[in-house]
């Protein structure tokens, strides 16, 4: 009950920053989705995340400036987010996410000139969600699964990112003979 | 007989770093069988081949599966139902260990958790075995179940509780990383660079491409 107040005060929160074109507003409520992607692992949450995170992207970029009916595109994007919001209101978890693939579904279907770099935010932003559910400590392939990445894109952006790894939880030399014993 | 189970994160590894070699030259004096599971497969060959960008990496692992260099467990007479059932069981357990004020945590998927299942099988049938991977998830499961506790409730923001029915399975297995295979390679002389910065090159090309290995623990390996 309280993760669906919160979802829906995100959604209003996102509304609003849409509306305002404040990308860094943005990508905060992105970030707070992520422990409801994390814990509920629900299509939903993921869509909104990756969806407000791609909003952000495009604004911080002023990439919209380049979208000739930007504003006409952002209402119908507000649109569908104002009924998925009253869809989750009413408990309604299938029309929530249906309404959240609509919007995501408005976005990429931007000016033909865009289409395919939007596509390419929406990869970036896919990847870049996935890595935090990681580190919220679901395992790489889970993650890869619910964003539907594969696990060779996933573990090539990996390297890039300083996610938190620092637990030795087996002696490293132990591991090492453990290792060379086996093939000797 | 010794058996390395190679979940996909350790090919996926290999092929990115262009190491996949090691597997072969590895294999070449060695008395075992490097097995990979359906799923594995799945991950590493069938569902990559349709992916421009990671269709030669998939090529490569797939001609390894040719030469017979890794190999399915239909080679050690392991059935895939027998596998799936047993992946089934673990999943199970593996998904109702952390518990949230929401619910459980899925944690782990089908793919990292066959090659427990395969793994376990094989002990049971008297294999020595080592199970390869990078996740750090299911590694901290397995040696560490607190940790990932402590992680989870540290990003949740909230009390995540590790029930302990996975218990039985705790330090049941040996885990090692592409960074410590790529040791063993290194120490065999195996690694087919001649140069003294050889190893701390290869290492740390393996954590940036997946492996859950610290910086400090890869300067220990330097070391010995």
């Amino acid at each position: 009950m309280e993760e669906k107040k919160h979802v829906g005060e995100v959604i209003q929160n996102a509304i609003k920053a849409l509306q305002n074109f404040n990308s860094q507003n943005l990508k905060e409520l992105s970030n707070q989705t992520i422990h409801s992607a994390s814990l509920k692992q629900d299509s939903g949450s993921i869509t909104l995340a990756v969806l407000i995170y791609t909003l952000s992207k495009i604004i911080e970029r002023n990439d919209h400036l380049k979208v000739k009916n930007w504003n006409k595109l952002s209402k119908k994007i507000v649109q569908w987010l104002e009924l998925s919001k009253d869809a989750l209101e009413k408990n309604n978890l299938e029309k929530y996410e249906e309404h959240l693939k609509e919007a995501r579904k408005t976005l990429s279907q931007i000016s033909p000139n865009l289409k395919e770099y939007i596509k390419e935010v929406l990869r970036k932003a896919e990847i870049n969600k996935a890595s935090r559910i990681y580190e919220h400590g679901i395992s790489m392939e889970k993650t890869a699964q619910l964003l539907g990445i594969t696990q060779w894109e996933f573990a090539d952006y990996l390297g890039t990112r300083r996610i938190e790894e620092g637990y030795s939880t087996f002696d490293i030399k132990k591991r090492a003979r453990i290792a060379l014993e086996f093939f000797s | 007989m010794k058996v390395l189970i190679c979940d996909s994160g350790i090919l996926i590894n290999l092929s990115l770093n262009g190491l996949l070699d090691i597997l072969e030259k590895l294999k070449k004096d060695w008395n075992g069988k490097i097995l990979i599971t359906e799923q594995v497969k799945y991950e590493t060959i069938d569902r990559p081949l349709n992916i421009l960008r990671f269709k030669l990496g998939a090529l490569r692992i797939e001609s390894l599966l040719t030469k017979k260099i890794i190999e399915l467990p239909s080679s050690l007479n392991i059935s895939n139902e027998e596998i799936k059932t047993k992946t089934k069981e673990l999943l199970e357990i593996a998904n109702h260990s952390y518990k949230a004020k929401e619910g459980w945590v899925n944690i782990v998927s089908e793919g990292e958790v066959s090659c427990i299942a395969i793994g376990s099988i094989l002990k049971e049938k008297g294999h020595e075995v080592i199970i390869a991977t990078d996740e750090r998830t299911i590694r901290l499961l397995f040696e560490d179940p607190k940790t990932l506790e402590k992680i989870m409730s540290k990003h949740l923001h909230q009390q995540v509780q590790f029930v302990s029915s996975y218990n039985d399975y705790s330090q049941k297995f040996n885990f090692i990383r592409t960074s410590e295979i790529v040791y063993v390679a290194y120490k065999k002389g195996l690694l087919g660079i001649e140069n003294k910065q050889a190893l701390d090159a290869a290492l740390y090309a393996t954590k940036f491409k997946g492996a859950a290995i610290t910086f400090e623990e890869i300067e220990a390996l330097k070391k010995i």
